[in-house]
């Protein structure tokens, strides 16, 4: 076939330049770590790999509201846990309260405790959290929950639970409200502590008035056991709901490693061999202009 | 016999110094583009009979001829033009390609910030700095929205560009050949010889007009080239030239047109009737991929702002107001062609943006009906009144009256991307919050059942509870009553819905849902006997209150586009549409070179100038110019010789 001039150094020039531009590929593949430069490269892999690395982002999002309602749980917990021993010492006063021996002055002094006890407990449970916010008054949390009257308290709050989102097909309540821990099943704890500082402050002077006490206080004790089983009911409920965020969490982090895994399949270069291929390029690259300098270094007018 | 020798020496003289001089002429041109080598042909002189035979008298050079094959000359010409059309193509939708690569670049990390940041609204609703964030945020997320659309637009009014220029140059080049045409018959007429460099100059313009536009050459018996358009219209013809031009497109002012003039009127010409070349292959880029790709990002705007507005409606803000839009989002725009005779001005509005499709919409009128097509599948839909809903989507005329032929091009989705902005600053008006709450009267109850905060369906905001209502629970019929009198009370429970009648008394069910008004709620637990439970309108937004975030954030993950894909979903499907057609252009365009290259080479191959072959041609001319120099000098030396006779 006759060739022309131009034809030799056209397809020299055509060779190099698709030589070249193949070699950039490898150059940018390499530099970046990754298969995929432009989703023309692979189209189904770029489109997963985008949908992937959003729900890794999604699934990102779930632990971090997972670290947000275990610190808002952990905190009701240490409270809680304040409120029980705080009852359970309130319950080992009132069984000495019951001897006999004791004068209306010393009962007086149980009542003053007693009262110190309930000025306490009204304050747990008007405690705040790290933003500021009332634990216990519902979705009302810039209203103080609980406020002293003559005969307890009252409740502010609301009966509302704040959910958080954590995890997919999971939304937890990261809040307990006022009356469900305080003032549950008939039990308001601070009726029964201000029922019994009256009662330990009313003076025994003859046994009708020594019937009334011993029943008040049977009654008040039995009251006091229903609120104290309410608050470990409460905090049973907040324990689980912890365990069930590390288990979240441990589902979390494994989905975590599959969409790396996955992600890593779909767009990772396989730098064993692209480096061979770059190698084999440059090869292929000196071996091509050698041969278009040896041809195009012929002509005949070198020899007229 | 001596003055015989000398003219055949002349002859032979003659002929090489034109070989030298044609070969000269190849090497000169050798890199010319378009150019044919060119070849003497020689002939050998009539002889003159002297009696006892012919005796030849030298050589003559009957014409100098270009080596060129019509055949592989037009198959340069048609590779040509469908190449630079793939090419067209390609390089436009490469940009996009490359625009999408870059994972930081795409929608999909500010749509993730965004729900970030709704999330962590419903984990802290009341403290300002997250409500910033959010906001911020959105603004993020509507700004990346515009910045895509707007290269889009740039890209857009770069083919406009393109398409003007592409359109000067074949008006200048169908000029050019119309006067080649006129050099060229004229001399041919004259002698017969073909003006060989002027036809190469033709040719190579025919080439270069190919490269804008796909046209078909029909050579002339004098020499002319006609030159008609892919669809039949002459370009050329003889010396007479038409023109090309770019018009606005009736229906969208934003996009030129390529139209053909002839002497009265100007006809705008079709995708389809322009099928190659650069002017085809932008052409086709703009139907087929751009407009599919601003269409389909604005129509993951329009479904983002539409269904984040329709629930951030239905939530409270912190000043106790029901929630507003968050993003303002254009209406569908509607451009009526400027043939339309009738003042009818047409609006749409989007109804469920859920339905909405990335398509376009023609709507037309013939007098009687109205048909309304929808552009991407060419799926048509008649009507005998307006106003209509089809995909979401409302049609009405809204002032004026229409004609009889009257045309309309509506484009819900082309402008959303650009225009998509944040309707609120105030992050107090965040709504955040739920519109309704409930509550057990706990001191007062002594059962232990709870109730949960009611949700609010989509229909709730439209007719809100006037006031509250209190639930009771009667523990000898097991029943719940005080539902609101006028309404129908829905309890649904392990998958089975029962409706009650307004004002009858609700069996209750532990765990169910109930469903009155518009509310849902959960009543679990073991009530007793006369235990209350309360649910009454919000109007004092409560701080801590999440609800209608929870509702926002859970927007993320479910099917709203289309009403199955989410809003990233979408986005990948997009990238997806756009790798697979960059890559089939890729292929497309990589052997389409490859036939450009072979049949080049063809054309080379025969008409080509070889160096190597020039060097031989210019040796062998320079001999047989030395052999005739010699042979004259013979012719010389003879003649003295009769001259030395006579002395």
């Amino acid at each position: 076939m006759r060739i022309s001039t131009n034809t030799i150094y056209q397809a020299g020039i055509n060779k190099i330049g698709a030589l070249q531009s193949e070699q950039a590929k490898l150059q940018q593949q390499i530099s970046t770590g990754k298969r995929i430069t432009s989703p023309s490269d692979d189209p189904v892999a770029a489109a997963r790999v985008l949908e992937l690395s959003y729900q890794q982002g999604v699934n990102a999002k779930f632990a971090d509201n997972r670290e947000t309602a275990k610190i808002k749980l952990n905190t009701l917990e240490s409270n809680l846990t304040s409120v029980t021993n705080l009852l359970v010492s309130t319950q080992s006063t009132l069984v000495g309260a019951g001897n006999g021996v004791y004068s209306n002055q010393e009962r007086a002094f149980i009542a003053t405790e007693l009262q110190g006890s309930l000025d306490a407990l009204i304050g747990l449970a008007n405690t705040k959290d790290a933003y500021g916010n009332y634990l216990y008054s519902g979705f009302q949390s810039d209203t103080t929950p609980f406020t002293a009257t003559a005969t307890g308290a009252t409740y502010a709050g609301d009966s509302n639970e704040q959910l958080l989102q954590v995890d997919a097909q999971r939304q937890m309540a990261t809040n307990v409200t006022g009356n469900n821990v305080f003032q549950a099943g008939g039990n308001d704890i601070f009726t029964t502590l201000k029922s019994l500082v009256t009662l330990l402050n009313t003076p025994i002077t003859d046994a009708t008035t020594q019937a009334a006490f011993t029943s008040g206080l049977a009654t008040a004790i039995g009251g006091l056991q229903g609120s104290v089983d309410n608050v470990l009911t409460v905090r049973a409920n907040v324990g689980s709901k912890l365990n069930e965020l590390d288990a979240l969490d441990t589902a979390g982090s494994d989905r975590n490693l599959q969409y790396e895994k996955s992600l890593s399949d779909l767009q990772d270069l396989d730098y064993a061999s692209a480096l061979s291929d770059l190698a084999k390029q440059q090869t292929i690259m000196e071996a091509a202009q050698k041969s278009f300098v040896a041809t195009t270094g012929l002509s005949l007018f070198d020899y007229i | 016999m001596g003055t015989n020798i000398l003219s055949i020496g002349q002859s032979a003289l003659n002929a090489a110094q034109i070989g030298i001089s044609t070969t000269g002429h190849n090497i000169a041109n050798a890199s010319t583009p378009g150019y044919s080598r060119q070849v003497v042909v020689q002939v050998a002189a009539q002889a003159q009979n002297f009696g006892y035979g012919y005796v030849g008298q030298g050589t003559d050079v009957s014409s100098i001829r270009r080596v060129y094959s019509e055949l592989l000359t037009r198959q340069v010409v048609n590779s040509q033009s469908v190449s630079s059309g793939v090419n067209a193509y390609s390089a436009q939708l490469n940009t996009i390609d490359n625009m999408l690569s870059d994972a930081s670049a795409g929608l999909n990390p500010t749509l993730k910030s965004f729900f970030d940041s709704v999330q962590d609204l419903t984990a802290n609703p009341s403290d300002t700095p997250t409500r910033q964030a959010m906001l911020s945020n959105a603004q993020s997320l509507a700004n990346r929205f515009q910045s895509t659309s707007t290269r889009l637009n740039e890209i857009r009014e770069g083919v406009n560009t393109q398409l003007s220029s592409s359109v000067g140059l074949v008006n200048s080049y169908a000029k050019q050949i119309a006067s080649l045409n006129d050099v060229i018959e004229k001399a041919i007429s004259a002698d017969g010889n073909p003006p060989n460099d002027l036809m190469d100059q033709r040719d190579q313009l025919v080439l270069e007009l190919s490269k804008e536009i796909k046209t078909t050459v029909v050579p002339q018996s004098k020499g002319s080239y006609n030159i008609f358009l892919g669809n039949g219209l002459p370009l050329v013809v003889g010396t007479d030239t038409f023109s090309m031009t770019t018009v606005n497109s009736p229906t969208d002012p934003t996009r030129l047109e390529v139209a053909y003039q002839s002497k009265t009127k100007t006809t705008i010409l079709s995708g389809d009737s322009l099928p190659g070349g650069t002017i085809g292959g932008l052409i086709k880029f703009r139907d087929e991929s751009l407009d599919a790709v601003q269409n389909q990002l604005g129509q993951i705007a329009v479904v983002l702002a539409g269904t984040f507005n329709a629930q951030h409606q239905q939530g409270l803000d912190q000043n106790g107001n029901p929630g507003g839009a968050l993003f303002n989002i254009p209406d569908p725009a509607v451009n009526a062609s400027g043939y339309n005779t009738g003042n009818a001005v047409v609006a749409s509005k989007i109804l469920d943006p859920r339905a909405v499709t990335a398509s376009d919409y023609r709507l037309q009128y013939d007098g009687t009906n109205y048909y309304i097509t929808r552009l991407s599948d060419k799926q048509m839909s008649t009507f005998t009144s307006l106003p209509q809903n089809l995909d979401g989507l409302s049609f009405d005329v809204a002032s004026g009256t229409i004609a009889a032929g009257d045309d309309f091009v509506i484009r819900p989705t082309q402008n959303a991307a650009t225009s998509i902005n944040l309707a609120i600053s105030d992050v107090s008006k965040l709504a955040v919050g739920g519109p309704v709450l409930s509550s057990a009267a706990n001191v007062a109850n002594t059962g232990s059942g709870s109730i949960t905060a009611p949700a609010a369906s989509g229909t709730y905001g439209a007719s809100p509870l006037a006031s509250g209502f209190s639930l009771t629970y009667n523990s000898g019929t097991n029943t719940l009553t005080g539902f609101p009198a006028s309404q129908a009370v829905t309890v649904t429970s392990g998958g089975t819905t029962t409706t009650f009648a307004a004002g009858a008394p609700v069996t209750f069910t532990a765990g169910a849902t109930i469903t009155v008004a518009g509310l849902s709620f959960t009543v679990s637990g073991t009530p007793a006997n006369g235990d209350q439970f309360t649910i009454t309108p919000n109007t004092t937004n409560a701080p801590g209150d999440n609800r209608n975030g929870l509702l926002l954030a859970g927007l993320q993950t479910q099917g709203t586009v289309n009403n199955k894909t989410t809003y990233a979903s979408a986005f990948g499907q997009l990238v997806n549409t756009v790798g697979n057609k960059t890559r089939e252009l890729k292929v497309t365009a990589a052997a389409e070179a490859v036939v450009l290259e072979q049949a080049t080479a063809a054309v080379q191959s025969e008409s080509g100038v070889n160096l190597d072959e020039e060097a031989t041609n210019l040796l062998r001319y320079q001999q047989a110019y030395q052999a005739a120099g010699k042979m004259m000098q013979i012719a010389s030396q003879l003649f003295e010789v009769l001259l030395q006779l006579g002395q």
